[in-house]
């Protein structure tokens, strides 16, 4: 027997394993497109920031939101820049449908401050154009409530210069208050707490006001001291006072934020696309089969095989560098399926060729494959440097369409080259000195 | 089993039998596009929002159009088809003016569920207009830029004119496929780029495996006319072009009939590229390499 068919016979049996395992133990990721769940392409608002900044206020504003996501034990994945002008971000949260809670909490700037109240509440802004005749002093601003269920708000005026504001946060969570309502603790910075402390000493009695992103969520009377904690009331349930900490922990949004895209899709509609998807692959993949066992008879069946173990290859590789694979990936599997056949289709017809040319079954064989690989290169590589171009300038989409094509590739070119070699090499090996090959020419 | 064995066509002489009717294809195609107004677009190049929703019975289309419409003042259009008796609508909308996106899916939830509320949302999607933009130019660059490095490749490992042949076959198929999308009314869509993308894939391959025969068989016989190498060429890898294009149009068949909706737009993409890929590079392709090289012959080779 000989010793280098058995290596190389090793080599791939190593390799089939090791994919087996990987398979196995690893599972492909499947994108949105694929098991359901949604995604948003946001812009930040970063043109307010100085030109140097933008980069640095996109990166906080990534940051931030993603503390929010992963504040709900939602997401994995991270939020990533997105889009060519540089200003984008793609939120994907697989598994879910209903993004109307994460939007408003994305959404939202979450800037705290805490105020001084002048007067109020008033019902109307004519109402205090009226007490303070017609114009509010500089120091002063208008701040409306938020609005309560039934979608009535009022104003107060407070002093412009806030006492404390989100920055000097140090925590926020979920708490209840004695009256056992939902409520929104936090704790001061050493510093804030210092300020506050000396503010409320001042003001026992006095009214303040707590801002939210401009609105009022409430206007406790100072009753005592206050130095490094407090609540805010005012939630009307306990997802709204949960949210409210969650905002305050991940901070202020340095800038706003549009939603540009939304996507959603039910898990079940990302499984019916996989299984037609698969049921038609399979069908597909049987005629192809069965029209090469046809027209190749025995060699047919090298092809077969090496089209199979592609498929392993590359599923195998896709989970070993945690791809996801979404509807443009699987458009790239099925160019490379297309190019394995073609492969094999090539190296088997070059072969024919050279026999009836009169070349003797080795001799054959060499000179098929020999010829047939440099043909192989070319449409090989070529592919490959346009997904290279796919792959840079592409979307999202277009750049799992190339990673999948680049991968199937040049697995492609092991399997019908290498396996597919040593599978017709163990056949001349089995016989006599003149051996035949079973490749569906008449004798 | 053999077929395809020793074939001498002259497939140079006969190319105007491709040719014509390949253009008249792609005139038509093309006044198509500019009688419509341009390509038709999905929402993930011009903006908009789609919702498909799965429905108790059969859906009242009627009424569901004139609620939405209704509620979703200034928008101009909103289509609702029955999706192939699945019980299935698709709602697309244009986006209104001025309204913020994010509020868009309640308003159209809304608007349902004054019908019923026992249908499931099983797929929604809004894309502002920016974004649309940004994605037509995105893939646009990514095709040409892919375009362009197969071609410098092709320059660098053949000679320029096969590259350029190659290419322009290339951009033939591309023109083809757009010209009888438009023919159909088929949306362009993203995963219908993915699909050009392949098809641009399979089409290159393709033309580079009839070339690659061309240039070893010169160096064989070198003497001949250059038409007649070519017509050898392309006849002695006749069997492989058949019987590639033969099993892959299988499987792109097979997901044109069994791959349901999502992937139907994608298929029948690889369905059309397939025949008139493996055509031209026999009839475009192979005449344009001709004529370059009665043009501008070359000395030597490569």
């Amino acid at each position: 027997m000989n010793r280098a068919l058995m290596r190389k016979t090793l080599f791939i049996i190593t390799i089939t394993l090791a994919s087996v395992f990987i398979v196995a133990r690893v599972p492909l990721r499947l994108g949105l497109d694929l098991s359901g769940g949604a995604s948003l392409v946001l812009r930040v608002k970063a043109e307010d920031a100085s030109a140097g900044r933008q980069r640095e206020v996109l990166e906080q504003t990534r940051q931030i939101l993603e503390r929010r996501i992963n504040a709900y034990g939602l997401s994995e994945a991270p939020i990533q820049p997105y889009g060519s002008e540089g200003n984008e971000l793609l939120v994907q949260v697989p598994g879910i449908t209903d993004l109307s809670r994460i939007k408003n909490q994305l959404q939202r700037r979450g800037v705290l401050q805490w105020y001084a109240v002048d007067s109020g509440p008033y019902t109307s802004t004519a109402d205090i154009m009226a007490s303070y005749g017609g114009v509010i002093p500089y120091d002063r601003k208008l701040v409306p409530t938020k609005p309560m269920a039934d979608g009535q708000r009022s104003w107060f005026v407070l002093r412009s210069k806030p006492i404390v504001s989100g920055t000097d946060l140090r925590d926020a969570r979920l708490a209840f208050d004695a009256m056992e309502q939902p409520v929104t603790a936090f704790t001061l910075s050493h510093d804030a707490a210092t300020r506050f402390r000396q503010y409320t000493e001042a003001n026992i009695g006095k009214r303040s006001a707590i801002v939210f992103d401009q609105e009022i969520r409430s206007v406790p009377v100072i009753e005592e001291v206050i130095s490094d904690s407090g609540q805010i009331r005012g939630a009307r349930s306990r997802e709204e006072a949960e949210d409210l900490a969650v905002n305050l922990r991940s901070g202020a949004l340095p800038a706003a934020i549009e939603i540009l895209q939304e996507r959603t899709v039910e898990a079940s509609l990302g499984a019916d696309s996989v299984r037609r998807g698969l049921e038609a692959g399979a069908v597909g993949l049987v005629a192809v089969v069965a029209a090469m066992l046809l027209y190749y008879s025995r060699a047919g069946a090298n092809a077969t095989l090496a089209l199979l173990l592609n498929g392993l290859l590359l599923i195998a590789v896709l989970s070993c560098f945690r791809a996801v694979l979404t509807l443009p990936g699987i458009a790239g599997a099925v160019l490379t399926i297309g190019m394995a056949v073609d492969s094999n289709v090539l190296i088997f017809e070059r072969i024919r060729e050279e026999l009836r040319a009169g070349k003797s079954t080795a001799a054959a064989l060499a000179a098929g494959f020999s010829k047939a690989f440099a043909t192989l290169v070319d449409t090989h590589v070529t592919t490959v440097v346009s997904c290279f171009f796919l792959f840079f300038f592409g979307t999202p989409a277009v750049k799992g369409f190339a990673t999948t094509l680049v991968i199937g590739l040049i697995t492609n070119l092991f399997t019908s080259v290498f396996v597919s070699r040593v599978a017709f090499d163990w056949e001349l090996s089995t016989q006599g000195r003149t051996p035949k090959l079973s490749i569906g020419m008449a004798r | 089993m053999e077929l395809f064995k020793n074939t001498d066509f002259d497939f140079l002489a006969k190319k105007w039998w491709f040719i014509l009717p390949s253009l008249l294809l792609i005139l038509t195609g093309l006044a198509s596009v500019v009688a419509r107004g341009g390509l038709l677009y999905s929402i993930d190049f011009k903006g908009g929002a789609e919702m498909e929703v799965r429905w108790p019975e059969t859906p009242p289309i009627d009424r569901i159009r004139a609620v939405i419409t209704s509620d979703l003042k200034g928008v101009s259009v909103v289509a609702a088809h029955d999706l192939t008796g699945s019980n299935e609508v698709l709602i697309s909308t244009e986006l209104p003016t001025g309204k913020d996106l994010a509020v868009l899916r309640q308003t159209i939830d809304q608007a349902l569920s004054t019908i019923t509320t026992r249908y499931s949302v099983r797929n929604f999607e809004v894309i502002g207009p920016q974004i649309g933009a940004d994605l037509r130019r995105q893939a646009l660059m990514a095709t040409a830029g892919a375009s362009g490095g197969m071609l410098l490749y092709l320059s660098h490992r053949f000679r320029l004119s096969y590259g350029v042949a190659a290419a322009l076959a290339m951009a033939h198929d591309v023109l083809i496929t757009i010209g009888v999308f438009s023919l159909l009314h088929q949306e362009i869509s993203l995963t219908v780029v993915a699909a050009l993308l392949t098809l641009i894939g399979y089409s290159m391959n393709d033309t580079i495996v009839v070339f690659d025969r061309v240039r070893e068989d010169r160096r064989i016989y070198g003497r001949e006319p250059l038409a007649k190498t070519i017509n050898r060429s392309i006849n002695e890898t006749l069997s492989r072009t058949l019987l590639t294009s033969g099993l892959t149009l299988l499987t792109a068949l097979s997901l044109l009939l069994f791959g349901g909706p999502v992937l139907h737009g994608f298929s029948l993409v690889l369905v059309i590229g397939i025949v008139v890929g493996t055509l031209s590079s026999i009839f475009i392709a192979s005449p344009i390499l001709l004529f370059w090289e009665r043009c501008w012959p070359a000395g030597g080779l490569q």
